[in-house]
């Protein structure tokens, strides 16, 4: 196997894999990239056993063949190589040479007949939309996943395809995020895809702006395929829980807030809120929003904003990232608040179908 | 007295529980009085007034053991709530005089007057004026000791008591130190001392002779901290937490015992215990303990870490059955089980979107709390599964 390459177009095919490659591998191959060398193309390919991805680098073919080399290894080398034209040769026993100007490097690699084939998805029902309304849809949701490895369906985005709807949710039963988009999708198209957290952090590393990503799904497994590059990965089996239920259907009061202006406020105020189990205050009242935080022996804030506000007098205590943590991920310069008591749900709006429920946090007074 | 940078007191109330139960009852006053487990029953002594300690008798031994030594011993339960009450009207009485207070435990705290020396005069006075309160208007007797340090002050309110006053200064501290027993220095209990012992070093005034790097030879890394307390140096500031540390219960077995469902009965209502006494500290705590004591007094503890605070006693349950269920209880008996949660943080809860049933527990706990107030603890108990 021999290939010339350009040293920043096979470094971007790397860094596409790399992230895949496992840390701490039991099996020592899946420390490697996967180099495929073929007449129509060169495909690099790394995984991890629940996450596979596959993507085409431009290079010339001198001779055809294929082998697995240490990824992250691979990466650094070729990374801090001095000249961009490379070339690399491989010989049956996968010891590569590679060579840059005045540079020669021999790194030992392990024979592609060790490396996991990719799976087939047998049966799949496919679809395809605009990266850039995945990217929202997954930009807008991701972060209300689930880090705890209590609630494992919770660990991912339910994304759901009906009725010519693309439907983003997430949640770690204490906030919930939801985006939706319409489609134009041939007539019948359906399905819902639990996405594991990890490979949701990859589909956001790969996907951009513009092209088109064509879904194919099974039961258990999809594939992401953005013009070339492919990511393979396992759906989440579980039962998600019953989401539509907890999005209030009725709230008394709605707030419009200037996104920037509040996320700043809000951020001063939570400096001075308990680490631990921190929570600000939020006390609406006429044309007024007062958000406090204190932690003992620490101190406390105190941030006042003029609104316009004509309800009823609310107060009520909200953990402050989980504010935060929207407003970040939303571009509007106005949101909407709205709130029904100190007990109940929260919910966040923009002008677009997307909303944000967060569970207050009760304030305990002796 | 010297102005030295520091001034702590350790003020420990003598025989606490014995004292408050022989004010209350003069029936018992100048009696061998007993608080703690009947002499016919397991469990222990918690504490004992002088009278009976003239018999040898003294915290944490044996009831039997105590009911041998002590034949016409007066055996009390416990009144906690009681004890709860006096305390802290105790530790008011200090707050009077600083606000700087560490509550070591029911009966003990230190308070740093450093600060408060210009408004109420020298350390020693102050002491004097904190056992005149507590005598006055508790009708009780507290021993203090006064010090640069709390390592001295400590040491120093134990060395005439009961009604103590002693002062360690700077000047004094070396040889007051110096013919003390080397088990007298914080942290070393009987293995260090009997390692300390084989070593040459049994009193404190041995180890100040001693060079570092011996003690270290001897010790290991715990030298360095052993050779400053025993030349009377500890820099330790006084932890100012807002609230206790932890709360716990503990309950040793009639006989020891390999029952399960008994362990976990009692389990429950512990845990109804610990959590009505968060709730009533007005606080949550994010960490579970178990503790086991086995026949042979083995004794291990295990603890978990929540990712949200609880007052709840059904997550305290949970927790601790979890923690119970990874120890192999099938061939030892069990003589001690205990719960205890700690990491306390102000009791503001996350609701949750989906588990409204834990929400709904929580307006239940408080309905609880309310007929346990009125009526007693034992008016309303959780049924186990």
């Amino acid at each position: 196997m021999k290939l010339h390459f350009n040293k920043e177009k096979f470094l971007d095919g790397l860094q596409q894999v790399q992230s895949v490659v496992g840390a701490r591998s039991t099996v020592p191959v899946l420390s490697n990239a996967l180099i495929t060398v073929q007449k129509n193309g060169v495909f690099l390919m790394a995984t991890d056993l629940d996450l596979a991805v596959r993507c085409p680098v431009e290079a010339q073919v001198l001779e055809e063949g294929a082998t697995t080399l240490p990824a992250k290894r691979l990466f650094t080398i070729v990374r801090e190589l001095a000249f961009s034209e490379v070339s690399m040769e491989v010989n049956d026993k996968n010891v590569a040479t590679i060579e840059s100007g005045g540079s020669h490097f021999k790194i030992h690699g392990l024979p592609e007949t060790e490396f996991p084939r990719l799976p087939k998805l047998a049966d799949a029902k496919s679809f395809t939309i605009e990266q850039k309304i995945l990217r929202d849809a997954l930009k807008k949701t991701a972060y209300a996943m689930s880090m705890d490895d209590g609630r494992f369906v919770l660990n991912a985005i339910l994304l759901t395809i009906k009725e010519d709807k693309l439907t983003s949710v997430a949640t770690d039963g204490r906030r919930l995020a939801l985006s939706e988009y319409d489609l134009d999708l041939p007539k019948g198209t359906q399905g819902e895809l639990l996405l594991p957290s990890k490979t949701v952090a990859e589909v956001q590393k790969l996907i951009k702006d513009k092209g088109m990503v064509t879904i194919s799904f099974t039961e258990n497994q999809v594939c992401f395929d953005m013009e070339g590059t492919q990511l393979y990965s396992k759906l989440v089996d579980g039962t998600y829980p019953n989401y539509r239920q907890v999005i209030p259907s009725e709230t008394k009061e709605r707030i419009s807030l200037e996104r920037e202006v509040f996320s700043q406020a809000l951020h001063r105020a939570s400096l001075l809120a308990n680490e631990k189990n921190p929570i600000v205050r939020f006390e609406f009242t006429k044309n007024n929003l007062c958000i406090t935080a204190h932690a003992p022996d620490v101190g406390e804030s105190r941030e006042r904003l003029a609104i316009n506000y004509k309800g009823a007098d609310i107060s009520i205590g909200f953990n402050p990232h989980y504010v935060l943590d929207v407003m970040q991920n939303l571009e509007n310069d106005e949101v909407f608040l709205e709130l029904s008591d100190e007990m109940s749900p929260g919910v966040f709006k923009i002008n677009a179908p997307f909303l944000y429920v967060i569970m207050p946090m009760r304030i305990n007074t002796p | 007295m010297k102005d030295s940078s520091r001034w702590i007191l350790h003020m420990d109330m003598d025989a606490f529980f014995a004292a408050v139960e022989q004010r209350d009852h003069l029936e018992y006053a100048g009696k061998p009085l007993i608080v703690g487990a009947p002499p016919d029953q397991r469990g222990i002594v918690s504490t004992c007034s002088y009278e009976a300690r003239r018999f040898g008798v003294h915290s944490a031994m044996p009831s039997r053991t105590a009911g041998k030594l002590c034949p016409n011993g007066i055996f009390v339960p416990p009144d906690m709530d009681k004890y709860r009450e006096e305390s802290r009207l105790i530790m008011n009485i200090l707050s009077d005089f600083s606000p700087a207070i560490e509550p070591l435990s029911i009966d003990e705290a230190f308070l740093d007057v450093t600060q408060v020396r210009s408004l109420l005069g020298e350390p020693l006075e102050i002491a004097r004026r904190i056992k005149q309160r507590i005598r006055e208007e508790r009708r009780l007797t507290a021993s203090i000791g006064v010090a640069p340090n709390k390592f001295l002050a400590k040491l120093a309110s134990d060395l005439e008591k009961p009604d103590g006053l002693v002062v360690i200064t700077e000047e004094n501290k070396i040889a007051i130190l110096a013919p003390l027993p080397a088990s007298r220095l914080w942290g070393v209990g009987q293995v260090t001392q009997k390692n300390l012992a084989a070593n040459g070093l049994k009193t404190i005034g041995d180890i100040q002779n001693a060079s570092l790097h011996y003690l270290r030879a001897v010790l290991g890394n715990g030298a360095d901290f052993l050779h400053k307390l025993a030349w009377g140096i500890d820099e330790r500031e006084l932890e100012l937490s807002w609230a206790a540390k932890s709360v716990g219960s503990e309950h040793t077995f009639p006989k020891d015992t390999l029952d399960l469902s008994l362990v976990k009965q009692i389990l429950l209502s512990q845990a109804g215990e610990v959590a009505g006494e968060l709730r009533r500290k007005n606080v949550a705590a994010r960490t579970v303990s178990l503790k086991l004591r086995y026949a042979d007094f083995t004794t291990l503890t295990r603890q978990t870490t929540l990712a949200q605070p609880t007052q709840d006693e059904v997550t305290l349950y949970d927790q601790v059955l979890t923690l119970l269920s990874r120890e192999n209880l099938r061939e030892r008996k069990i003589r001690l089980i205990g719960l205890s949660a700690s990491n306390l943080t102000q009791p503001n809860f996350q609701l949750d979107l989906f588990d409204q049933a834990s929400n709904k527990r929580q307006q239940a706990a408080k309905a609880v709390d309310a007929i346990r107030s009125k009526l007693g603890h034992q008016s309303i108990q959780r049924l186990p599964d």
